[in-house]
């Protein structure tokens, strides 16, 4: 009897010192998460929090008292006209700048596969832009697209093209955004080209070609497809990094003239700290953050899924 | 079995030290508002510290550092330190995120436009009662210039970097086209004149309007005046879609779409300098940069009339923060005393091309030898008298200038009919007229 109760108390001690361990490694986890935590706690997600409810206020970041005004900001804004003229301008810069990255990153990055001489130079070169700051680039390509002693216009004249003024006209503002967005974002969409391009096994071409496949064929049935989990990638970031596109426009044209490089991030800049109008504002970041959202999401789930060729 | 070690005092006592130090970190601990650091010398040790936002850069820029040196060097007490901080607007911006974090400038220089809402919101220091000793004097300061500062019977904002637009013209030009050597007296003149000036070598265009990031919702206000309109009314009734603002609009939209003679300028300042425009509206604050830019002769008047004279008053003030401690608000009023001093103010004046805001100043030797010598100058001296405070929908309604400005550039550079634009920018004006409406009543 006195070894069965021992042998019943060792077993209660035993899960005494299970439960108990299980506690403390509890504790351990959140001792581990907690610094992490609390920076992303304070810094994101309480921010984010924040900013849902501003964005049911009317508030202009000075008074002491912020006006609750329900679901007004929303409604304000998609019930006037130029918040659909800043979400049509935010999708043709981000269209635009999708369809670019991913055609001239892919034939930029095609030519520098081939073995030619200087390749690394030149690499080097097309990527270069990628680290230049933004405020910097800004100010170059600024001086570049001036009508009147600009650079472009010492290309454009000997070819019989008078140099619009690229910043100044309401047309070709954005274009003038999309190009320089374009020069400096591109080495980067080239170099994911890149390294797609240099693991695709050499044996399917070779096999290909010993089937009698021309150049053509090549790329349509063995490198696009080999590369569409590139391309998915490219397309992605690309769509999320042209949300963000706010110094090119900052320097550059500061979302004018009349508003015609005026995207969704730019908007928000421009109902936060110029009109002062934090509720907008928060409402604007809101609708981003639910447009960025659903790319999100349907990001993780074909990325789960795996995007292959088939 | 490292881990295993971690006991659960040491748990708390991390994580504990993690939350304290974080909540300072995120409250400055004293819950109090704190100055904002910079670049102080040790000459500076041992003197009360005042942190001066300023809004001038370049030459206007190099005169500002200048006046703050000088203090500091007169002083053993205080030490101003300058920190720019960017245009007018960039300024604005930074207070008030700086309000919001509790870290503020002792003295800040606020446009015309900006003041007012840091005066709405209650931030700014009622200056009546530094004013005491009578120095400096507030009736030395010109009546209607200290007067749009002072606002329920007190001073809140003191004149300092003061201006008006002002015609400049390139005599170079005006003299190779044949014209006289003055600034055209109507618009309507303008627009016969111009006609000669776009033939000139080098395809000059007549004239160079300009950016909403530039305020042109500020030169437009004087032709908006000067076709008999009004953006809006003192009870912020909005006129701006009313036939003669809709008419000056459309005066400047056929000058530059139809008769071709003008343009909108990104910078009409750089623009002119450059050539590129035979005359343009800019600040009296732009005279010395332009002056020293351009490679010709600068003539400059006062603005063309259509129906009437009309020319608003413009440029900076100085406010001193409520929320910056008592000592450190005297210290600031000592340097508002300083530049109020004739040969401060003459000073300043004479650098810039911002007004001279003091009586004495501008009778003194000083001011009236560079009149002589700077006939330019005296031109925004003589165009002052005839000037007045803009429309409240520029002024008090927040974003109304640019509201204002995006609806002109509409105008100007895509060539929109000036009806259908200003009802747009009328709607706006009046939905962000209801925030101020009741704040604003009965206070300005």
């Amino acid at each position: 009897m006195p070894r069965v109760r021992v042998g019943r108390d060792k077993r209660a001690e035993d899960g005494g010192a299970k439960k108990h361990r299980v506690q403390r490694e509890h504790l351990l986890f959140l001792a581990f998460i907690a610094p992490n935590f609390l920076l992303l706690g304070v810094f994101t997600y309480w921010p984010m929090i924040y900013q849902g409810y501003l964005s049911l206020t009317r508030w202009n970041m000075l008074a002491p008292r912020k006006t609750f005004v329900g679901l007004d900001n929303y409604a304000s804004m998609f019930g006037g006209v130029e918040f659909w003229g800043v979400l049509f301008k935010t999708f043709y810069f981000m269209g635009t700048v999708v369809l670019g990255s991913v055609a001239l990153g892919l034939a930029i990055a095609i030519l520098l596969n081939q073995r030619l001489r200087g390749r690394n130079f030149v690499r080097s070169v097309v990527f270069a832009p990628v680290i230049l700051s933004g405020a910097a680039v800004g100010l170059v390509w600024a001086y570049i697209f001036d009508p009147n002693y600009g650079l472009m216009r010492t290309f454009l004249e000997p070819i019989g093209i008078s140099s619009p003024d690229w910043l100044g006209s309401t047309e070709y503002a954005m274009p003038a955004i999309i190009i320089v967005y374009l020069w400096k974002s591109l080495g980067f969409s080239v170099v994911i080209y890149l390294a797609g391009l240099q693991n695709i096994s050499k044996d399917l071409y070779e096999a290909a070609r010993i089937d009698g496949a021309s150049k053509w064929v090549l790329f349509r049935h063995i490198t696009l497809p080999q590369l569409s989990p590139v391309t998915f990638f490219v397309v992605l970031t690309t769509i999320i990094n042209s949300f963000q596109a706010f110094d090119i426009i900052a320097v550059m044209t500061g979302g004018g003239p009349a508003g015609a490089t005026t995207t969704l991030i730019w908007y928000i800049y421009q109902e936060a700290f110029v009109a002062f109008r934090a509720g907008t504002a928060a409402a604007a970041a809101i609708v981003m953050f639910l447009l960025l959202l659903v790319i999100a999401v349907f990001q993780i789930r074909y990325s789960q899924r795996g995007v292959h060729y088939k | 079995m490292m881990n295993r070690r971690i006991s659960r005092r040491n748990f708390l006592v991390v994580s504990g030290g993690t939350l304290v130090s974080l909540a300072a970190f995120g409250c400055g601990g004293t819950g109090g508002v704190q100055q904002p650091e910079g670049e102080t010398p040790e000459e500076a040790e041992g003197r009360t510290r005042v942190v001066f936002w300023t809004a001038f850069d370049a030459k206007n820029g190099e005169a500002m550092q200048k006046l703050v040196d000088d203090f500091n060097a007169s002083q053993e007490d205080i030490f101003v330190e300058n920190q720019f901080q960017g245009n007018y607007e960039e300024t604005a911006q930074k207070l008030a995120t700086a309000l919001a974090a509790q870290q503020v400038p002792d003295m800040v220089v606020l446009s015309e436009v900006t003041w007012n809402r840091f005066f709405l919101d209650d931030t700014l220091e009622p200056l009546t009662s530094y004013f005491g000793g009578g120095d400096p004097d507030p009736e030395d300061y010109v009546e209607s210039l200290i007067g749009e500062g002072t606002r329920e019977g007190e001073i809140w904002w003191v004149p300092f970097a003061r201006s008006t637009p002002l015609l400049y013209y390139n005599r170079d030009m005006f003299e190779q086209a044949g014209l006289p050597d003055r600034g055209p007296e109507t618009w309507d003149e303008m627009r016969e004149w111009g006609q000669d000036l776009v033939r000139l070598s080098g395809n000059p265009k007549a004239h160079a309007f300009t950016a909403a990031a530039e305020y042109n919702a500020w030169f437009f206000h004087g032709n908006v005046w000067q076709w008999g309109g009004n953006y809006s009314d003192e009870n912020f009734n909005i006129l701006i879609a009313e036939d003669p603002a809709v008419e000056a609009g459309e005066f400047a939209r056929r000058l530059i779409h139809e008769d071709e003679l003008a343009y909108m300028a990104d910078n009409q300042e750089v623009d002119f300098a450059n050539g590129l425009a035979a005359t343009t509206l800019a600040s009296t604050g732009g005279l010395g940069g332009i002056t020293d830019s351009a490679q010709f002769e600068v003539g400059t008047a006062m603005l063309p009339e259509q129906r009437n004279f009309g020319c608003p008053t413009g440029g900076a003030g100085l406010g001193i923060l409520a929320a910056a401690p008592d000592e450190r608000k005297q210290a600031a009023f000592e340097f508002i005393k300083f530049a109020a001093r004739p040969e401060n103010v003459a000073f300043w004046s004479t650098n810039t091309g911002y007004m001279p805001v003091t009586k004495s100043a501008q009778e003194s030797s000083e001011m009236q030898s560079y009149f002589q010598e700077n006939p330019n100058f005296k031109v925004a001296v003589d165009q002052l008298p005839s000037t007045q405070p803009q429309d409240t929908a520029r002024t008090l309604i927040p974003n109304g200038d640019n509201t204002i400005g995006t609806g002109l550039e509409r105008i100007f550079v895509s060539n929109e009919p000036a009806e259908s634009v200003f009802q747009e920018v009328a709607q706006q004006l009046e939905t962000d007229a209801q925030d101020v409406r009741e704040q604003a009543a009965g206070r300005v």
